[in-house]
């Protein structure tokens, strides 16, 4: 097909042929972003695993050989970080992003320059985390990342910092990614696909992008803390005397459990999903399902200490720990429960999918009665850090990636329009399914081997070699795979729209692959069974063909041109303009958050060492800076319609305007990342002595600057109000004057910080000669940095009122007054913060 | 129905699983050293979990493969009610089977952990023996090794207790987050810096039993080991002796160097 013919399938949308280079470089769409997250994900799954297989070699013989002993542990650390960062989360989500807007009739996600943006932060966090091998090493500390082993004065390394960046990097991308899918997801389902009724796989992803906002805003909590200690040198995790190393544990496994499910839930989604398809039969107890994932969700904030049973922490909060971790495991016996009762009475047919999902749940089962080995405490005790651990998270965590392997055969004719090879996918099962048991279960059996050791007791050497070779079955098992899917991309036969009997959900009543559309008119479920509506008042129907059976058709492959053509010319005709697929900003916002946080890994004690290493990180942090703000100002002025209303079912946010609910969100993660901030402020400065602190404070530390800057940000919070009245009053200058007058007072409140802060650097004599700086002691530092990161929200705050004032300068916003409104919310959520921070670090 | 062979099967266990305790002395809770009481709860929940397991898979399987789509298979209901493309999901019937499975599992489960909860109050609480008499012996972890501080201030780098008493341990940390085991023992606790783990273990036979490091802590972590000697109680009685006249003079100064620190929990 030649390229002017491929773009008139995409009916002009200005998005490049799939053959260009370019089009990945610049699509915005769901689909394509889908399959960039799959196919990323894959590269990670590689790099991950071929760490494992080092580790194995390394394991044939107890001892050091293979790899020196700090290349192990790197090894152990990074491919513990990009197998459940890099590659388990956005595996999934490649599959989220292809196929839950599909699911439920929307014809993108809300934001889709911020969809990209979330794969581009996501592509280059990896590329990041892989540059940190080159600088002198990455992170070593394992992936749990345990204070103190991991501030500097343990491990030095450049790549250290780099590999803890990523990761920041990599949370940003999520972030975005849980707004705008929850966004997506409340807001924009078809008419008749209630929350109720949804595709399972679409609701384990909605529980998933919930804990993710919340979970990976504590991460970043203790990311940000462990950078700053990094990086400037303040002392939480040095504080050893006032409780630093358990604060990492506690914030860590706040996040690290809830990571858990965050990891699992998708894969038991694909399960329902699968074990529905193949086997004819609805799931059993479908409310119970969805009822016990919710329990689950919920429950998962509230486990995290079952981490931690040999620290410090009383027996009180371990019984409470031990029972809320019992009461987690139940939901899942539940839900086993139903995957296995919908077997009976079904036309069970054992397809590639189906066997990685009927597999997963044989691993899921094996790793769960496991779990409950170590859910008894006396018998945790013994398990803690051996490979009893191991063993059972691998069951579990890996388990569910067999699910997803089983996803991916099942979507796979959807999203390249092509049949893989059933006979190659079959052994790449059989490969998968014994290298599996052979790698994981003789781990059991050795399991009082210590977690991360490469020295271990000459009684199992057997059983480790037994591992070794189950973990290169596996991964040759990945090459059967590779082969299978390139081939089949090339020449595979035609999948046809349904190659599946008894598949439900929407996808399937599409063309594979379904065109930029999506639908072929509004899609709508008021009957109860899916129809697309075009014309006026959906005057035109088309209903879907039952299934035939799994009968590729001959014109299956081809996406209906006339029918999507007519219903993209509706939409540009009731929305006014057409809808955008490409933007090349989301990339280059990517590049220059990566060129800026390289920069900031050579930061030492808050400053660029001298030197040209030192030159050349400042300059990369400089440049990064710069590029990061003009980008991100294009991508503010380019003119992008996503997807506009009316959708069709919102519950419960009807009334809440999409960019406005996308707001909201973003600032239920913030609460949780200053949540965090605060409670570890607190958590320090009770294990130091809650009136002791004072002693680390020098009296110059005084209450008047923190009550001159509640004033301003108050009042200023009046002007943000004042400019909305304005805006709404069509009132331009009045609308330049109070977010001019916004501006002046944050940036007053800056002036008046830095003098504060300027004044208490240069300290002289007394208890404090050298100053009382950000490295003093914990309570300068928890005063620098909890103030300091509020002070960058008051600074990013001025940087969207300067825009504001520029384009309100020019006229705009008069007409549509909503975005000064969303900055005001911005705005205002910034100042309570400050009514927190203000008594907590001036007055008590 | 399949699910009530399930049923019967482990409640059966279960009571009789309850035996074994029994008649390893200390009634219906495990008790004794660290070792016995591992042994009796590991060995309940691996014969147990290896039962439920083998039943849950054998009865998925055997449904799988009792329900594979074959095409000699005329079934009544072929056709009638098959989901099809576009309907909005929904389940299918069976909820009372899926609350009896998820009801007997949610009591063998919690039993289960209820049996160990009573353990894991004789293991936190009342260690036998008795806690004037017993030896209490500080564990300091650094980067890679293990210090061990006797009451009397000897410090040494080996652990030396005696055969069939009790012994407990401060465990603490120089510099990074450790974990203190000895795994023939059944003895573990995390060393952190800043703050203090207790634990407790008997050692009924002399010989020679090795310490190491159960969280990672750096380059030399799979060489954190240290040894521990269990001798007879009167070798350990005159070895003790010595050490304090030693200790009086050469320690002084090393014991006081760490001055006690509050203990947290």
């Amino acid at each position: 097909m030649s390229a002017e013919a491929e773009q008139s399938t995409d009916h002009g949308h200005g998005l490049p042929p799939a053959s260009s280079v370019k089009r990945w470089l610049v699509t915005t769409n769901h689909k394509d972003v889908g399959i960039l997250y799959t196919v990323t994900a894959l590269f990670f799954l590689v790099f991950g695993g071929v760490l494992a297989l080092l580790m194995r070699i390394q394991l044939w013989t107890p001892g050091e050989g293979f790899l020196a002993a700090v290349s192990y542990n790197q090894a152990v650390s990074a491919h513990g970080l990009i197998m459940i960062f890099w590659f388990l989360s956005p595996f999934a989500f490649g599959f989220a992003n292809y196929v839950v807007p599909l699911q439920i009739g929307a014809r993108d996600l809300a934001f889709p320059r911020l969809n990209a943006l979330s794969y581009w932060l996501y592509l280059f966090s990896g590329i990041l985390f892989g540059v940190s091998f080159f600088q002198g090493g990455t992170f070593a500390g394992g992936w749990t990342m345990y204070a103190p082993l991991n501030i500097p004065v343990y491990t030095p390394n450049i790549g250290a910092s780099t590999a803890v960046l990523a990761l920041v990097l990599f949370v940003a991308s999520v972030t975005v990614s849980s707004v705008n899918f929850l966004t997506s997801m409340h807001r924009m389902r078809a008419e008749g696909m209630t929350l109720r009724r949804m595709p399972l796989f679409s609701w384990t992803i909605l529980l998933t992008v919930w804990m993710m906002l919340f979970a990976f805003a504590a991460l970043l909590a203790a990311l940000l803390i462990l950078s700053s200690d990094r990086l400037l040198g303040t002392q939480y995790f040095a504080a050893t005397d006032a409780g630093g190393s358990l604060l990492w544990a506690h914030l860590f496994w706040f996040f690290g459990h809830p990571e858990v499910y965050i990891v699992f839930f998708p894969a038991l989604g694909v399960m329902a999903e699968t074990f529905q398809t193949f086997t004819g039969r609805r799931i059993v107890g479908r409310k119970w399902f969805i009822a016990a994932m919710v329990l689950v969700a919920l429950q998962s904030f509230v486990v995290w200490m079952h981490h931690m049973f040999l620290t410090s922490i009383n027996l009180q909060i371990k019984t409470l720990f031990m029972a809320t971790t019992i009461g987690i495991s139940l939901p899942f016996d539940l839900m086993v429960f139903a995957l296995i009762y919908t077997l009976i009475k079904g036309r069970v047919r054992f397809t590639t999918p189906f066997l990685f999902s009927f597999g997963a749940l044989v691993l899921f089962i094996i790793g769960g009665i496991t779990g409950v080995f170590l859910g008894a405490v006396v018998l945790d005790y013994e398990f803690r850090g051996t490979y009893w651990v191991v063993a059972h998270f691998h069951y579990v965590m890996v388990g569910g990636v067999t699910a997803l392997f089983g996803g991916l055969y099942y979507w796979f004719p959807k999203m390249t329009g092509k049949m893989y090879d059933e006979f190659l996918g079959k052994v790449h099962f059989a490969l998968y399914f014994v290298g599996f048991n052979l790698l994981y279960f003789p781990m059991f059996l050795a399991w009082e081997t210590p977690r991360r050791d490469f020295v271990y007791p000459e009684a199992f050497v057997s059983l480790h070699q037994l591992s070794t070779v189950g973990g290169f079955i596996l991964g040759a098992s990945f090459l059967v795979m590779f082969y299978n899917l390139s081939k089949s991309l090339l020449v595979g036969e035609e999948a046809g729209d349904n190659p599946w009997a008894y598949s439900v959900t929407t996808e399937w009543a599409l063309p594979s692959p379904p065109p930029l559309e999506n639908f072929p008119g509004r899609p709508t479920f008021e009957t109860g069974m899916l129809e697309f509506r075009r014309g006026p008042g959906g005057t035109e129907r088309s209903g879907v063909e039952a299934a035939d059976g799994g009968e590729p058709t001959a014109d299956g492959g081809e996406p209906s041109t006339d029918g999507g053509a007519a219903y993209v010319a509706e939409i540009e005709a009731e929305s006014g303009h057409d809808e955008d697929h490409a933007s090349p900003w989301p990339f280059a916002i990517g590049l220059a958050s990566f060129v800026a946080l390289l920069g900031f890994s050579g930061l030492q004690q808050g400053g660029f060492p001298t030197g040209l290493s030192g030159g050349f990180y400042a300059g990369l942090t400089g440049g990064g800076l710069v590029l990061l703000g003009w980008t991100l100002v294009r991508l503010a002025r380019e003119r992008f319609n996503g997807p506009v209303g009316p959708f069709g079912e919102s519950w419960p946010f009807e009334n809440v305007e999409n960019t406005k609910l996308g707001v909201w969100l973003f600032l239920a993660s913030d609460v949780v990342l200053f949540g965090a901030f605060i409670g570890s402020y607190v958590f320090i400065r009770v294990a130091h002595g809650w009136t002791d602190w004072h002693d680390l404070i020098p009296e110059a530390h005084v209450v008047l600057p923190g009550l001159i800057n509640t004033y301003l940000l108050l009042t200023s919070s009046f002007a943000v109000v004042l400019a909305l009245v304005a805006a709404e009053r069509e009132s331009r200058w009045g609308l330049v004057a109070s977010l001019g007058l916004t501006f002046a007072l944050g940036v007053a409140f800056l002036v008046n910080k830095a003098l504060e802060w300027l004044h208490l650097f240069d300290l002289h004599g007394g208890a404090f000669a050298g100053g009382w700086l950000p490295s003093t002691n914990v309570a300068s530092s928890t005063f620098y940095l909890t103030t300091g990161l509020h002070g960058l929200h008051v600074i990013a705050g001025l940087f969207i009122s300067l825009y504001l004032i520029a384009r309100a300068w020019g006229g705009a916003y008069l007409d549509d007054e909503r975005p000064v409104e969303y900055f005001g919310l911005y705005w205002h959520f910034v100042d309570i913060v400050w009514l927190f921070l203000f008594p907590l670090f001036y007055i008590l | 129905m399949s699910s009530g062979v399930g049923a019967s099967v482990p409640v059966g266990v279960l009571v009789e699983s309850v035996g074994i305790p029994a008649q390893s002395g200390g009634g219906l809770v495990p008790r004794g050293s660290r070792v016995e009481v591992f042994q009796q709860i590991f060995e309940v929940f691996l014969v147990l979990g290896t039962l439920v397991g083998v039943v849950v898979v054998g009865y998925m399987t055997y449904n799988a493969y009792k329900y594979r789509d074959r095409d000699d298979r005329g079934d009544a209901d072929d056709g009638i009610d098959a989901p099809r493309v576009g309907e909005l999901p929904t389940g299918s019937g069976g909820g009372r089977k899926l609350f009896y499975s998820f009801g007997l599992s949610t009591i063998l489960v919690v039993s289960l952990i209820l049996w160990t909860y009573g353990t894991l109050l004789y293991v936190e609480q009342d260690p036998p023996g008795d806690a004037e008499e017993d030896l209490e012996v500080e564990v300091v972890g650094y980067r890679f090794g293990w210090d061990f501080v006797y009451p009397n201030g000897h410090t040494s780098e080996t652990l030396r207790v005696p055969e069939g008493e009790t012994v407990h341990l401060e465990v603490t940390s120089d510099d990074v987050f450790h974990t203190f085991g000895v795994p023939e023992l059944r003895v573990k606790t995390d060393a952190i810096p800043g703050q203090r783990t207790s634990t407790w273990f008997v050692a009924n036979e002399t010989g020679s039993y090795e310490v190491r490091c159960f969280e990672l802590c750096g380059a030399g972590h799979s060489y954190m080991t240290a040894d521990v000697e269990v001798v007879e109680p009167r070798t350990f009685e005159s070895w003790y002796a010595d050490t304090s006249n030693e200790s009086e003079t050469a320690n002084e100064s090393n014991s006081s160097a760490r001055p006690p620190e509050e203990v947290v929990g």
